[in-house]
């Protein structure tokens, strides 16, 4: 039975390829196959679904406390990486209650996205996701985790830019993502220290061998996992993120931002839970950043006018309280919270729009008393405490100027030494090249283009070229080849004139005679 | 009948039966010379299934006195050098002949000449005695010379016989050092087996010249550097079915002979191991900078060859382990890629007629199936990882920096200079401006698309997996290199 659990996350993976594959040939293609893209989605994550839900029944009376290894993914030396997935515990009721809310989602999104233009790219996307997001949360080895974590923040991108022909939300995913690099990083390196110092990347054995961990190895290990925590689930300082990431349909909003993935990063803090308890230091961070993210949220919150932005903010601040719980150690409450947020949450977004409209003539709420007074509080929260601006300030400009020093020494010291490549040399600059390349002529330039190098080193290596190019063409093609046919055939010539002297009768006589000398 | 003789006389038997039917009867000929490929072709891959690739020893062995006097006999083996190659001869010839329904001109004679030039491989690859490795060698000539005189381009004569007179001078000196070892043989036979024991009896000078004459002789179809002179004509005129067999198997010939000769004689080797990496390492460099002057598509092909090979060459003159390993993948590596490049050439040529790089473009809006096999082909020739030309780069540079450190780099120069003709030839052929002349173009069809994608998938498939391809031969490389080990040790 607990072998089914493999097919929670296969089954949306294998609904994704299809819609994919079949999209990206042109079979899936407008609003007459919407139909089939809809339901391959809508059944393969309402099978995951009912699978968790089968396993959670089974879980829930036999027990059964261990983990489903499947097999050996990679192998080097003493670097196992094995294919494993939690059979119990919270991570199945996690994945039953995810992939209910994905189920609501996925059905939700039929008629929401009805005749969008990326229908089917969409419901591509959705099912990679569920298939990575039930991946992360039942994979009981750090690297499948990860890789769920991975596709999941690349779905995430990729329904942050849907409509990317718009260029706030290619800025968006762009910046949502690069934000979400920072976590990975973390995540990274988690799983290296973590091996490098406990010799073994599963969650639970990681666990329960973490005793003879001297602390500060701990701590830091906690903390590479915390990072990535932090920055998925919006902590601060990453919380701008989150309001970002509202770019998408609202379906993959609810879904990514209210309930589910936004929650991959608790959830994290679950699985690290044992490490956590040698980490006191972490622990206390965790519990402070989820503090003042509470904090920060609610007051940034207040000042929202905009339906999505309050929801995000004041899911910001539910998050916060959840890392202060765990940061705590309540982790009991945290459970509880989790799921009742993620449900709460993801209704709440869903209804958003409709309920725009239902209370459309409401007069709205004013802000604050607190705030309206205190107008300078006030601007803060409205500018949301400057907090990008001063990401932008502190890491962005700078390396973007690191990168533009660079650019230049690449531009006036490598490539004058190097040479560039030859599509640079060849770019078209002007309408007549272009036209001249379009007919095959070349007008301006005599000399032959090909085979030509720019800089320093591509002039030697042209100039080798050309010498190497004579010396085959004089002395192995010619030489060798034609000259010694024709030396060849030039000695047959004299030898035929030779055989020709021979044989004419005043020279024949001769030789007859000259033998008979000898002879006798 | 054994399976070994089975396979080697299928294509002359097709041939033979050839000869006694009309020339007229187009759709008859190509089907029996279909039949007997592909039933060659499976011959081997049962061969492959047979084979025991832990077992050192010849397998499959058959033998058959010839001529007691001179000891030579009619001996046919296999073994994890000669099986790739055997499986290479025969897939490949499948593929040149589904490449060559565009030749309609003398349909049976081509067939004749093809099978019988299947027939010539197959011999110099299963054959275990010098005389009949000779002999078949030979006999791989005659149907070359006239599929190039017959049915190659314009300077077709030119080629052809550039072609005979280069591999004839190459195989005396061959044929002087083969007399000259085997008067050192005990038992007077021409077995390649005891034909090993040539080193331990005959003076260390003598070995360096017979080593000479072998080198000159395998060198000139191989080719190494300076001995190099027929090929560009030769592949750049044959017609495009057998450009694949010349560059894909028949190259090999000579580099399977040379690792024959250096086993048989390890200590020359040793001696002439300065010469060899001088011109592997500039014969890479020479190659790789003339394909990157040639405009000619198939000239490029050809010079690139000539680079390529350089690095089985290279390999072999390591004399170790991995440098050996590196020759035997990169002779089944260059096979499959060389192959299909020859085949995607060809095919583009019979669409357009012209092969200067610099008529093309934007071709992958009208073939992308195209683009998309010669993509990969290309990367794959200049060794990205993940195809097979990868692996056997990099056995080949493992092997050379364990002896020579340093003097790789200019392996890796020749690898950068591969990197640079072919993301050139990629950028010219597929992507800038649409030309008027480049619109209409058909796509490859199916069985072009079938032909190219096997061989694709196998570039692909052994860059991924490439322990199969070298657990086939790592028993055979090891008896061999432990053989020359042996011989050059006391000298060290």
């Amino acid at each position: 039975m607990k072998n089914l659990v493999v097919f929670i996350p296969l089954i949306p993976l294998l609904a994704a390829s299809y819609i994919g594959v079949l999209h990206l040939f042109s079979v899936l293609d407008g609003e007459k196959s919407e139909r089939i893209t809809a339901r391959m989605a809508n059944y393969a994550i309402g099978l995951s679904c009912l699978l968790a839900l089968a396993l959670l029944g089974t879980d829930l009376f036999s027990q059964n406390n261990d983990v489903l290894i499947v097999g050996e993914w990679l192998n080097v030396n003493d670097l196992s990486i094995q294919l494993r997935f939690f059979t119990h515990g919270f991570s199945l009721k996690l994945a039953a209650l995810f992939s209910i809310l994905l189920f609501i989602v996925t059905r939700f999104a039929v008629n929401y996205m009805h005749r969008e233009a990326g229908f089917h790219r969409f419901f591509f996307v959705l099912s990679l996701f569920s298939a990575a997001m039930l991946m992360l949360v039942l994979s009981a080895n750090t690297v499948g985790t990860f890789i769920g974590w991975e596709i999941a923040g690349l779905c995430s991108y990729l329904l942050i830019g849907y409509m990317y022909d718009r260029q706030t939300a290619t800025q968006n995913a762009t910046r949502v993502f690069i934000t979400n690099r920072i976590g990975d990083a973390g995540f990274v390196a988690g799983i290296g220290l973590g091996y490098l110092w406990l010799g073994n990347t599963n969650w639970l054995e990681m666990g329960e061998l973490a005793n003879p961990l001297s602390n500060q190895q701990a701590e830091l290990c906690a903390f590479c996992f915390a990072l990535a925590a932090f920055v998925k689930s919006a902590q601060l300082p990453f919380t701008p993120w989150l309001a970002r990431a509202m770019e998408g349909p609202t379906p993959s909003s609810a879904i990514f931002y209210g309930s589910v993935m936004i929650h991959a990063g608790v959830y994290l803090l679950f699985l690290i839970q044992p490490l956590l308890a040698h980490a006191p230091l972490v622990s206390m961070l965790i519990a402070i950043v989820g503090l003042f993210t509470a904090i920060y949220a609610t007051v940034v919150g207040l000042t929202q006018t905009d339906i999505k932005s309050s929801l995000i903010f004041a899911t910001s601040g539910q998050l916060g309280l959840l890392f202060l719980e765990c940061g705590l150690g309540f982790w009991e409450l945290a459970i509880w919270h989790l799921c009742a947020h993620a449900t709460v949450r993801a209704y709440q977004l869903l209804t958003a729009p409709s309920l725009l409209v239902n209370v459309a003539n409401n007069p709205i709420k004013p802000v604050n008393a607190y705030l309206a007074k205190n107008t300078r509080f006030y601007t803060y929260a409205l500018q949301r405490f400057w907090l990008e601006p001063l990401t932008d300030l502190i890491i962005v400009k700078p390396i973007q100027n690191l990168a533009s020093d660079l650019n230049y020494f690449d531009r006036h010291i490598l490539d004058n030494l190097m040479g560039s490549p030859a599509p640079a040399i060849r770019a078209i600059s002007s309408l007549a090249q272009a036209k001249e390349q379009q007919i095959g002529a070349h007008l301006n330039n005599n000399e032959n283009s090909f085979a030509q190098g720019s800089g320093f080193a591509g002039k030697i290596t042209q100039w080798t070229a050309d010498i190497l190019d004579w010396f085959e063409s004089r002395f192995i093609l010619r030489g060798v080849s034609k000259d010694a046919i024709d030396y060849g055939k030039r000695l047959g010539r004299i030898c035929q004139s030779c055989e020709l002297m021979l044989l004419k009768p005043r020279y024949l006589a001769l030789f007859v005679f000259i033998t008979l000398l000898v002879a006798f | 009948m054994n399976i070994l003789s089975t396979l080697l006389w299928t294509p002359a038997f097709g041939a033979l039966l050839l000869a006694f039917i009309s020339y007229k009867n187009i759709r008859l000929i190509r089907s029996i010379a279909y039949l007997s490929t592909i039933f060659a072709f499976l011959l081997s891959c049962k061969l492959l299934l047979d084979f025991d690739s832990s077992n050192v020893d010849l397998q499959f062995f058959e033998y058959q006195s010839l001529n007691p006097k001179m000891g030579s006999s009619y001996a046919l083996g296999v073994d994890g050098l000669s099986l790739p190659m055997v499986v290479l001869a025969t897939l490949l010839t499948c593929i040149s002949l589904i490449a060559s329904y565009t030749i309609n001109e003398r349909v049976k004679g081509y067939h004749i000449c093809l099978l019988m030039l299947e027939f010539g491989m197959l011999g110099v690859f299963l054959a275990q005695d010098w005389a009949v490795f000779y002999i078949f060698w030979e006999v791989t000539l005659i149907p070359l010379f006239f599929l190039i005189d017959r049915w190659g381009g314009k300077r077709r004569h030119a080629a052809s016989l550039n072609f005979v007179l280069y591999t004839m001078g190459g195989s005396i000196f061959m044929l002087i050092s083969l007399i000259a070892a085997y008067e050192y043989v005990p038992e007077h036979v021409s077995l390649m087996q005891a034909m090993t024991a040539v080193s331990e009896n005959m003076p260390k000078d003598e070995q360096v010249w017979v080593l000479l004459g072998f080198l000159i002789g395998f060198g000139v179809k191989m080719p190494i550097f300076p001995l190099h002179g027929w090929l560009p004509l030769a592949h750049v005129e044959a017609p495009s079915p057998v450009s694949i067999l010349l560059s894909g198997v028949l190259l090999k010939m000579g580099a399977y002979g040379l690792i024959r000769a250096i086993v048989m004689l390890p200590a020359a080797a040793q001696t002439l191991q300065p010469l060899l990496i001088f011109l592997a390492l500039f014969g890479m460099i020479y190659g790789g900078l003339l394909a990157w002057r040639q405009s000619d598509l198939k000239a490029m092909v050809a010079y690139s060859s000539v680079s390529h090979l350089g690095i089985v060459l290279l390999g072999i003159a390591c004399l170790n382990q991995r440098g050996l390993t590196g020759a035997v993948l990169q002779m089944t590596a260059h096979g499959l890629i060389a192959g299909a490049l020859f085949l995607l050439v060809g095919l583009l040529y019979e669409r357009t007629h012209t092969r200067d790089i610099q008529d093309y473009s934007a071709l992958i809006k009208v073939m992308p199936r195209f683009t998309f096999l010669t993509t990969i082909v290309l990367l794959a020739a200049m060794g990205l990882p993940g195809s097979v030309g990868f692996i056997a780069e990099f056995y080949a540079l493992l092997g050379g920096f364990e002896k020579w450190g340093a003097l790789m780099v200019f392996f890796s120069l020749s690898i950068l200079i591969s990197a640079a003709y072919s993301m050139r030839t990629i950028g010219l052929l597929f992507t800038g401006t649409t030309k008027p002349a480049m619109e209409k173009i058909a796509d490859l069809n199916t069985h072009d698309t079938l032909a190219a994608g096997f061989l694709v998938l196998g570039i692909v498939f052994f860059g991924l997996l490439p322990a199969s391809m070298i657990d086939l031969s790592l028993a055979t490389i090891t008896k061999m290199n432990d053989v020359i080990q042996l011989q050059i040790k006391p000298l060290t």
